[in-house]
């Protein structure tokens, strides 16, 4: 009945933002029904998806999640009215940016998981570990944090004789 | 192929337009600031070296005489009226030239509280476009030398203005080569994509003229100056670099004019206008809104509707 | 520099079977700025709570994190003793390792791993938090009960007799609900008007009572002890004011034939009308949709009639907005529908039973009707289709409800008991007739209902036989129920001159739309959803809205007048002070940084975000800002997500803590 919780060569780091009326006690009823799921998840608690900030996101995936996601109330639900209305727009463009800027998406997800549906948070949480575990390490941000040129790489030769003659 | 050539072919702009507009614009600004209407006209004057242009406060007819429209009158204007560097104006109503993409600037400006139109004397352009940043030796206008965001503007004609200066000449349609590089990167792989850019920014030297150029990036704090805490890295280090340019486009989404100062500033020609571009087309796709030259109540960010695209949402 | 207090719970076993406590308190006692870690069996015992108070105390301590349960079992409890020790509640923080950790993994390593980095990213909050002092805002003595069937009147009359102004909202043209149409009530078998109508007059003379029938919800805004409700009165076109009660109109009324809804359809009532003869208030109401008056413009028989002139066709919808400071919600509850598939719903509908069809398959509802004094028969059960009284009567159970494969998995709870009701008063009127019902068990809990069952079986001479019923058809004037005996193992065939259907209970139409204007939250039924199961049973998680009745959940009459009592107690607590302390997490802007761009304030869900002035000595104004009013904030922070520069931030939930605690990852 419970998932086997064995441990695998890559346990990602996945970080979940979610909202505290819904989805944050939606993982609470999880719990309180002895759901089993991936120990990956580390939850972030917020008042409402509408005061989740995209350069949380960022910031996260630069200090090593391999998934990120984003959960609060359904539409209309909203302890605070119209927070995830806001959230929902503030999300659909950030998505659209990171996917231009080469970003797999994959990576990030999104949902509403209400106070009543344990079962869904399960699933959304165990569906994004599973998946970010197939696609490895989330290695773009991770190597830009190690990177330290402060500047393009040596297009030209003329330039790589330069610098290797400084050093 | 020479330049007349270029020329024949290309745009096909007569130096007598930017003339016609010079005098148009002299003459408002003249009699504006002879009448008294305004304290002050925000224009351009001609630049030390042959075709340049530089922005200007003139207050004075005599120094209104000496304003200019020519291809190199590339400014944003609109960036002097914003709160940052307002000291430079003195007080009572302002003119302001304004080309079609710095007046959606100004409405946006408006929009967001920042300016209010009743303070504004706007002499608006009909503007042909001007030059990117590499201008023509003789410094006209040609195919080679005209801005990219010229090539495929959209907002010509100004509207709601309280003069118009110049008549818009006779424009041939030019490949739209901004668009064209737009769907280019689109259609890479993600991967590819993200090596693109990640080459890009990592030319960035964190001078942050992009920043002081933008007339929306008027905050007093920059969230990415702030330490405390430190959302994005200050040092001009790749991860910082990438922080910097993804917070910047996501300010400026649902805000952004168009006018592509940004690019034409970064002295390491990062292409920031495309991630503008992106956010223009994305937020036209979603919630079917554009920058306008009319002021708007609400951005696409600052509003909502019930039935907004959820597809992305499990 | 940090002093931070790390206290792990053993929760018993719950935690401590997956987790190891002992690692985590050491590991947390590594943490920088930890200057104190242990484990604990009870941490919310109250020798768990001395233990914190005491530590706070000896270590000095500048925060505490208690890696516990959820914050949302025992955040305040914590938080109140780190504030009995001398600490300020909000530098009090729950690492949730129970409901988040030890019951949803049993990978003892993994999760002992995950609880140490819940408990890190809590110490970071800590760390980064700041004290914050309560706001006190006035409480306005007016409380709004929506709803006017038993639960919201009992509602009304406590919090009135406490001597608080109460306005009560009823969508109907009366007070009254379903209790109102109940011909007797289990297990005493006392006849539901008789005690009902003395209640429903008491609303009406209670001096503390406003009533608003005919009314609806329309917009509410505010918060807790300040709301302001806007009330949509309906056009009645009669004046309340002028109208005596005298019922002229009513009997002058030319358009009589038109299906009574407190009838279930089974009774006429005219264009012009009161639903019964005992409504509350006792003001007709022009059915607009059948007056000829409105259809066709001719008539105007009942202004003629009317002696004080009270009829008024010109009348429109009125809207009124109220200052409240606390809500009962009793929107009470609905029946399952049999006579149609429910549009657009999860519910499956009955096909196989025939949807309404079939006229003498009625409804528990109907069935009351048909059995009241006051009722379309007088009292007399006859069925719909030709007026013969049934002298073979089939009572199905469990129609909608524990039926998870149509839609509904939840027991309608009052169903049992007002089946055997049936049965009994369908003896009592119907001395030869022969009542069956099909039953999947009965469910009889309640003080004298399992004896009033028993009674129904063996003394009232009903045949109870388990099993369900899979199909009914018309056979002539009979319905052919085939159904099954699971306990003899055989098939059963009634012809049946009528049949009754228990079916489910559900929450009123529009359940979910009121919610939404309330900020509320609901289950995937709609029934609307209680702060905490057991401890909170008539909070909503919304501060200042309460439950009553059926609209939480199915309930019978004493468990409806109970909880109504309850919400009242609450709404009378919260009235015994002037003022109110709230939650200090508020957003609050840096007028040194603001630059006036008002994003926050087009964002804002409450309106809460002023423009503000700032002015230099001689009185310039030298900038306009966003300043953020804390009574009305509601402390969602999707201002501090708008704003580019982070301007405007909200306490508690400030970027500094959050940002730190991204930092462990």
């Amino acid at each position: 009945m419970h998932a086997e919780q064995v441990k695998h060569d890559f346990e990602p780091k996945v970080v979940a933002f979610v909202c505290t009326w819904c989805t944050y006690a939606g993982a609470d009823l999880a719990g309180t029904s002895r759901m089993q799921y991936p120990p990956n998840v580390r939850v972030l608690k917020f008042p409402c998806t509408g005061r989740i900030d995209p350069v949380f996101i960022l910031r996260a995936f630069q200090k090593g999640a391999d998934g990120v996601l984003v959960s609060g109330c359904h539409p209309g639900d909203c302890h605070y009215m119209a927070g995830n209305f806001h959230a929902r727009r503030r999300f659909a463009a950030f998505r659209a940016l990171l996917d231009f800027v080469g970003v797999d998406l994959n990576r990030l997800q999104f949902s509403w998981v209400s106070a009543a549906e344990g079962g869904k948070w399960v699933e959304v949480v165990t569906e994004l570990t599973e998946r970010v575990r197939g696609m490895g390490p989330m290695k773009e941000f991770k190597e830009l944090e190690l990177e330290e040129q402060w500047s393009a790489s040596l297009s030209t030769p003329e330039l790589k004789a330069a610098y290797d003659s400084i050093t | 192929m020479n330049a007349k050539a270029q020329k024949a072919k290309g745009c096909g702009i007569e130096p007598a337009y930017y003339d016609a507009v010079t005098q148009a614009i002299r003459s408002e600004a003249v009699k504006v600031l002879k009448e008294g209407a305004v304290s002050a006209v925000i224009g351009y004057l001609p630049g030390r070296r042959k075709s340049a242009a530089v922005p200007a406060v003139v207050t004075t007819e005599e120094e209104a005489g000496r304003l200019i429209f020519s291809p190199a009158c590339v400014n944003n204007l609109s960036l002097y009226l914003t709160k940052a560097k307002k000291g430079i104006l003195p007080g009572g109503k302002i003119g302001i030239v304004a080309k079609g993409c710095d007046l959606r600037a100004l409405a946006g400006l408006m929009g967001e509280s920042q300016i209010k139109r009743d303070d504004l004397f706007i002499i608006g352009i009909n503007c042909a476009g001007v030059q990117g940043a590499v201008a023509a030796g003789n410094g006209q206008l040609t195919e080679a030398s005209i801005a990219k965001k010229c090539r495929e503007c959209t907002a010509h004609t100004p509207e709601g203005v309280d003069f118009v200066a110049g008549t818009l000449p006779h424009l041939d349609g030019l490949t739209p080569l901004e668009a064209e590089e737009l769907a280019r990167i689109e259609a890479m792989p993600q991967a590819e994509r993200w090596a693109y850019w990640k080459e890009q920014f990592s030319r960035c030297i964190r001078c942050m003229a992009c920043r002081q150029v933008c007339p929306f990036c008027y905050c007093e704090q920059c969230l990415c100056d702030k330490n405390r805490p430190q959302a994005v890295e200050s040092s001009p280090r790749p991860a910082g670099n990438t922080a910097w340019h993804i917070v910047r486009a996501m300010h400026l989404a649902g805000r952004c004019a168009g006018c592509a100062e940004c690019e034409r500033s970064c002295p390491m020609d990062i292409p920031l206008n495309l991630l503008n571009r992106r956010m223009a087309q994305e937020l036209k796709e979603l919630y079917d809104y554009e920058a306008s030259m009319a002021p708007q109540e609400k951005g696409p960010l600052n509003q909502y509707k019930e039935d907004d695209d959820q597809s992305f949402i499990k | 520099m940090s002093r931070i207090g790390v206290f792990v719970c053993h929760c018993g076993e719950n935690i401590s079977r997956t987790v190891d406590v002992e690692q985590v308190a050491a590991a947390a006692g590594n943490i920088p700025g930890v200057a104190f870690s242990c484990d604990y069996k009870y941490m919310c015992s109250d020798p768990g709570q001395n233990l914190l108070k005491k530590a706070i105390a000896e270590h000095n301590l500048t925060g505490v994190v208690v890696a516990a349960c959820s914050p949302r079992m025992h955040e305040k409890t914590f938080r109140k003793a780190a504030g009995a020790a001398g600490l300020n509640p909000y530098v009090c923080e729950m690492a949730n390792i129970r409901e988040h950790c030890s019951w949803v993994h049993e990978n003892r390593e993994m999760a002992t791993a995950k609880a140490s980095d819940i408990v890190h990213l809590m110490v970071e909050r800590v760390k980064k938090g700041k004290s914050l002092a309560p706001i006190t805002v006035p409480v306005t003595k007016k409380a709004l009960v929506i709803g006017g069937g038993i639960a919201g009147i009992q509602a009304a009359l406590d919090i009135a007799d406490a001597g608080h102004q109460v306005l009560v909202v009823e969508r109907e043209p009366s007070i009254g609900g379903h209790m109102a149409q109940l011909s007797e009530t289990f297990p005493t078998l006392d006849c539901s008007q008789c005690i009902m109508t003395p209640k429903m007059v008491d609303v009406a003379n209670h001096p503390n009572i406003t009533l608003y029938s005919y009314s609806e919800i329309e917009k509410v805004e505010g918060y807790i002890g300040n709301f302001q409700v806007t009330v949509r009165k309906k056009a009645r076109s009669v004046d309340e004011s002028k109208c005596t009660g005298c019922g002229v109109c009513i009997a002058k009324c030319p358009k009589k034939k038109i299906p009574n809804e407190f009838d279930q359809g089974h009774g006429m009532r005219s264009a012009i009308y009161v639903p019964f003869p005992q409504a509350v208030p006792n003001t007709p109401v022009i059915d607009r949709e059948n007056c000829t008056m409105f259809q066709s413009g001719k008539c105007g028989v009942c202004a003629k009639v009317c002696g004080p002139g009270a009829v008024d066709y010109q009348q429109e919808d009125t809207l009124t907005v109220e200052s409240i400071g606390a809500i009962v919600v009793a929107t009470g509850f609905k029946l399952y529908s049999i006579d149609r598939k429910p549009e657009g719903s999860m519910i499956q509908g009955y096909g196989e039973f025939g949807y309404g069809t079939i006229p003498d398959i009625v409804d528990g509802m109907t069935f009351e009707r048909l059995a009241s004094a006051s009722g379309p028969t007088g009292g007399k059960i006859l069925r719909p289709s030709d007026g013969k009284e049934p002298k073979q009567i089939v009572f199905i159970q469990c129609v909608g409800s524990r039926a998870r494969e149509k839609g509904i998995s939840y027991c309608s709870k009052i169903c049992c008991m007002y089946t055997a009701k049936h049965t009994m008063l369908y003896h009592h009127k119907v001395h030869d007739g022969q009542a069956y019902v099909f039953f999947m068990d009965a469910r009889t809990p309640g003080k004298g209902y399992d004896e009033f069952w028993r009674r129904a079986v063996e003394e009232e001479e009903a045949v109870y036989i388990r099993g369900m019923v899979s199909r009914m058809y018309q056979k002539g004037d009979k319905i052919i129920v085939m159904g099954s005996d699971t306990l003899v193992g055989v098939q059963v065939e009634i012809e049946a001159d009528m049949v009754v259907l228990a079916t489910a209970v559900q929450p009123q139409e529009g359940a979910d739309l009121l919610a939404q204007k309330l900020g509320i939250s609901y289950d995937k039924y709609n029934f609307y959803s209680e702060a905490h199961a057991k401890l909170k049973p008539v909070e909503c998680a919304t501060a200042g809205i309460y439950l009553a009745g059926a609209c939480q959940g199915p309930k019978d009459i004493p468990d409806t007048v109970s909880q109504a009592s309850a919400a009242a107690a609450k709404v009378m607590t919260l009235f015994a002070k002037d003022q109110l302390e709230r939650d200090p997490v508020v957003a609050k802007v840096n007028e040194k940084y603001c630059v006036g761009c008002f994003a926050c304030k087009k964002v804002c869900p409450y309106g809460a975000i002023e423009e503000k002035e700032i002015k230099d000595r001689q009185g310039n104004v030298v900038k306009v800002i966003a300043y953020v009013n804390p009574g009305v904030c509601g402390g969602c922070g999707t201002c501090q997500a708008t704003c580019p520069s982070k301007t405007v931030e909200l306490d508690g939930y400030t970027d500094e803590q959050i940002m730190a605690m991204i930092e462990t990852l």
